[in-house]
């Protein structure tokens, strides 16, 4: 069997991080996450992978080439247009067979996530579920007789606690019906239309529902929980770099090629560290924080629960904690986020939530001296940031801060 | 230049032959052919053109031992007579390399009654293996190639036995080791679909290939031993990957080979380089006079970049020569000479013959070169790979910004041996070095608007680089890139000469870039902007995200991230190579294979 991967989309949520990259590019652990949906998938012996790309497709293209360093057979499919999933899966038709499989690439799930649909595959269609106490956001399923009698798209009441995880098992029919499925509301063609009409003309659509991974980082700081439990899972974790006498290594961590942990730091696991880095001396890295390539953390700054992505410098004295900062950031010495609880933020006029969050930085940025970023606010990418500043609200992409 | 392939083993050979040919298309691509062992003896299968006129022509063969040749024509036309294999009775024969005593042989066989059908030199060695053939292949294939002048990588086929013979004299060969099959080719790349175990083979070496085993001989026929090989390069790299052209996806990858070229390599704590590689002693540093770089192409506009930074950071008196024009010049060298070749391949033919006659001086010698156990590699004391993988498309980007980075590293190091650099300056540097790759990142990221600005000035009919100092090699760099690809005729010169000539040249229709990134010279470089601007010339500027000012001159302005002086070129390097693709593509050029181009030229 083939799989077909949507990743054209951008991951407006996700902003100011896909603003450079596209949202199944974001790093967990170190690791993009269509990274995981690729090797859940080759661990299933599924190695014929169809990619749709769309939106910076050569950060995709970049990381997995051909696929053979991930043990699989990759081709890509450009969907220029943004028309929705059931246009983006019909793109696909020449190069699928009889059966296949259709996944999203940012969502993370892992081996037994797929297991469990193949286990369970049968009838015209199959949909794997998931279920939560939150459907916020999420399109539901209605079930009769263990068969899916209704697909509804982000329902104001809980009538389902059954979530459409969007990873489905279809058969070449499909792109038929895909055909005749008509334009939504939001000028997209949307799968769900397309299996809700096939259900009305008498499909059967069987629903598996799975106990297995599949967690969808619908925000940025989304991904710091993400992080957190899938360094908590890294099967190996191993140190390829040096460390140098008088640092203290404490639990799993990962430390990768030509990567040196200076004397007098201290790291206690779960935390992965990419190739490259200079870390210390005298730095602390608390549990759950992910450092990736090429990047650089200078003497008495302490780091917890965070994310930072590769390329990035970060100066003395520095405090981040349940924070993300992107790739490429030069930042100097006493930079500090506060930490909030309980937290209500605003992208495009609408209220976000978030229970505990320090600050998010997109790509690029160069920031000062002593520049604190208050809880929960954003800096975007391209800016640049004088010393002494207080971040008191979001900032714009390449603005000057002065 | 040639590609050729063999394969011996249980599979369908045709497949794998076309496939290894395909992946050796960069080295020509105008004819190819095929020679197949069949039941009844061999079957020629070729072709004008590329790869895939052969495989049209192509019937269903189940042989599983044959030898495959893709041409770039020396000596004959490209035609279908003379590509080859060539054949002569049950001997058919594929070469790389030019037969230099080929009249001489050619009247030698032609009194003996071997009749010519082609132009080539190559099918004298058809002919002459097949005199001295008498049941035993590689004692004729030693004898005939005694009598040979010249440079070969050539693969034998005799319709007798299910074995290849094949032997090299200064052109490429490797042995690939696989499972019950086995294959030679004249580089790694065409074999890693297969096997990352491989042999790389020496001059007057001679292997003979069959599907159980290889073995190896010197010349005198005597049985010698080699080292398998482990080759970490992964064929992803050799593949486009969703990219419409190899060029497009090699710029992409600088990103990760610059940091490749970086790793390890330097410790940003104690500002120094590292380079376990280099077995020059403190002594022999200290001592060097005189540094001479040789380079052909692109790898030329690196060493004049070279040069600057030897000159500037560790004081050591720098020349850059062309290869071709060095050998011929009566160089004046000596033991505290050290001479650096560069070369991408590690098998350009004039490099490695300029580096020869520079060791017969005593030389220090040193090479720049991005693929591991070549000739150029074999040839020197000091070695500095650069480690940017294969590059296929036939300009030259990657490699050539990890040349600059390898120039860097170079010239830190020596400057520091030296005590020409302090480490407050060096650290700098190396930090400097390590934003580089998320710099170019953000270039590409900005790739849309060099897009439009390529598009937007595609019909021009020539076009002027500008640069000074080190924006020099890039000015030239950014010439070569767009001649060689969109077939725009493009000069790049050092600003300050436009008044001794080229201003004449300037028109409102010819689109200018400046290279005006901070530099001493920067003032000076506005006021050549000012002197083309009022010949009303469309100037583009590549400058610093800083510079607010420019854009007061110039019609267009590309900003490439801020970082220390020295290592502009390197960003600039990224615009240049974009503004040529997007030209190229807009004019609907073969981006990957330009007209009479190939990838490294290993003929002098």
């Amino acid at each position: 069997m083939k799989a077909v991967i949507l990743a054209a989309g951008e991951g407006l949520r996700c902003r100011p991080l896909t603003l450079t990259r596209s949202k199944v590019m974001l790093p967990v652990a170190n690791k993009p996450i269509l990274e995981y949906v690729i090797r859940a998938l080759s661990k299933n012996d599924i190695k014929d992978i169809i990619i749709i790309v769309g939106y910076k497709k050569e950060r995709i293209m970049d990381h997995f080439g051909n696929g053979i360093d991930f043990g699989v057979n990759i081709s890509y499919i450009d969907q220029d247009a943004q028309l929705g999933t059931a246009h983006a899966i019909k793109l696909a038709e020449p190069l699928v067979g009889e059966k296949f499989m259709v996944l999203n690439g940012d969502n993370l799930i892992d081996e037994e996530t797929i297991s469990d649909l193949l286990r369970g595959n049968s009838g015209d269609i199959s949909l794997l579920s998931v279920s939560r106490d939150q459907i916020t956001g999420y399109g539901v399923l209605l079930i009769e007789k263990g068969k899916v009698s209704r697909i509804i798209e982000k329902p104001r009441d809980r009538i389902s606690h059954l979530v459409n995880t969007g990873i489905y098992i279809f058969s070449s029919s499909i792109f038929g019906e895909i055909e005749k499925t008509p334009i939504s509301d939001i000028g997209e063609y949307a799968i769900t239309d397309t299996i809700q009409q096939m259900i009305e003309n008498g499909a059967s659509v069987t629903n598996i529902t799975t106990r297995r991974t599949w967690i969808d980082a619908v925000h940025s700081w989304d991904l710091l929980k993400a992080n957190s439990v899938l360094l908590g899972k890294t099967e190996e974790m191993k140190v390829s770099g040096s460390i140098e006498k008088g640092a203290v290594i404490i639990g799993d961590v990962a430390i990768g090629d030509n990567s040196v942990v200076r004397s007098g730091s201290y790291i206690v696991g779960p935390v992965i560290i990419g190739k490259n880095c200079n870390i210390g001396p005298n730095t602390t890295i608390l549990p759950s924080t992910a450092v990736g390539d090429n990047c650089s953390i200078s003497s008495f700054t302490e780091i917890e629960n965070s994310i930072i992505m590769n390329d990035t410098r970060i100066g003395t004295g520095s405090y981040i904690s349940n924070s993300i900062i992107g790739s490429h950031n030069i930042i100097g010495p006493h930079f500090v986020t506060e930490v909030g609880k309980n937290l209500n933020i605003e992208m495009k006029g609408i209220l976000h939530h978030a229970d505990e969050l320090g600050s998010v930085t997109g790509d690029s940025n160069i920031i000062g001296h002593a520049v604190l970023v208050r809880a929960g606010k954003m800096i975007s990418t391209g800016c640049t940031i004088d010393s002494g500043v207080r971040i008191l609200k979001d900032i714009p992409q390449d603005s000057i801060v002065v | 230049m040639c590609g050729i392939i063999g394969y011996v083993g249980t599979r369908q050979a045709t497949a794998i032959l076309i496939d290894g040919l395909k992946r050796l298309e960069y080295r020509g691509y105008d004819s190819a052919g095929l020679a197949m062992l069949m039941d009844n003896g061999i079957s020629v299968y070729k072709t004008e053109g590329k790869i895939s006129n052969l495989e049209a022509i192509l019937p269903d063969i189940k042989s599983t031992c044959g030898i495959g040749h893709t041409r770039w024509a020396t000596q004959g036309e490209p035609t279908t007579i003379n590509a080859h294999p060539h054949v002569s009775g049950n001997i058919s024969v594929v070469h790389n390399g030019i037969i230099e005593n080929y009249e001489e042989l050619y009247e030698l066989l032609k009194n003996e009654g071997y009749e010519f059908i082609s132009e080539t030199d190559t099918e004298v060695l058809a002919h002459l293996v097949h005199k001295y053939y008498n049941g035993d292949l590689v004692s004729a294939v030693i004898e005939g190639l005694k009598k040979v002048r010249g440079s070969y990588a050539a693969a034998f086929l005799c319709a007798e036995t299910n074995k290849i013979v094949a032997a090299r004299k200064e052109s490429p060969l490797v042995a690939g080791v696989g499972n019950g099959e086995n294959f030679i080719a004249s580089d790694v790349t065409a074999l890693l679909k297969n096997t990352r175990k491989v042999i790389y083979m020496n001059d007057l070496e001679l292997v003979q290939v069959t599907a159980q085993g290889m073995q190896f001989f010197d010349f005198n026929g005597k049985q010698i031993e080699k080292k398998i090989e482990l080759i970490e390069w992964n064929i992803e790299a050799a593949e486009k990957s969703g990219y419409p052209h190899f060029m497009l996806k090699e710029i992409h990858e600088q990103v990760t080979s610059v940091n490749d070229t970086l790793m390890g390599r330097i410790s940003e704590i104690s500002g120094d380089v590292i380079l376990p590689d280099i077995t020059l002693t403190l002594e022999e540093i200290r001592k060097l006079e005189r540094i001479v770089i040789i380079a052909c192409g692109t790898s030329y506009n690196a060493g004049l970049l070279g040069k600057y930074l030897f000159e500037s950071l560790a004081g050591i008196h720098t020349d850059v020569e062309i290869s071709s024009e060095f050998r011929y010049a009566n160089p004046v060298l000596s033991e505290s000479t050290l001479v650096i070749a560069i070369s991408q391949s590690g098998e350009t033919a004039d490099t490695i013959a300029a580096l020869k006659e520079a060791k017969t001086y005593g030389c220090h010698t040193l090479a720049i070169t991005n693929v591991v156990g070549t000739t150029l590699s074999r040839e020197v004391e000091n070695i500095l790979y650069t480690r940017a993988g294969p590059e296929i498309g036939v300009a030259a980007t990657k490699t050539f910004t990890s040349q600059l980075i390898a120039l860097y590293l170079l010239s830190i190091y020596f400057a520091r041996k030296r005590k020409k650099m302090d480490v407050d300056i060096s650290k700098r540097l190396i930090i400097s070095m390590k934003l580089l790759p998320g710099m170019i990142q953000q270039i590409l990221n900005n790739k849309e608007f060099i897009k439009k600005q390529a598009q937007r000035f595609s019909n021009a009919r020539d076009y002027f680089f500008l640069g000074r100092s080190l924006n020099f090699p890039i000015a030239l760099e950014g010439a070569l890139k767009l001649k060689e690809i969109s077939y725009i005729h493009a000069e790049g010169y050092a600003a300050g000469e436009l008044k001794h000539g080229p201003l004449a040249l300037i028109s409102n229709e010819t689109p200018v870039v400046a290279l005006a990134t901070r530099s001493s010279t920067y003032d000076k470089m506005v006021n050549n902007i000012k002197e083309v601007k009022a010949r009303r010339a469309q100037v583009i500027a590549i400058a610093g995200m800083d510079d607010s000012e420019i854009g007061k001159y110039v019609d267009v302005v590309i900003k490439v991230p801020t970082t220390d002086e020295l290592l502009y070129p390197v960003l600039s390097s990224i615009v240049v190579q974009l503004l040529a693709y997007y030209s190229a593509d807009a004019l609907g050029c073969a981006i990957d294979k330009p007209r009479n181009l190939a990838k490294s030229v290993t003929v002098e």
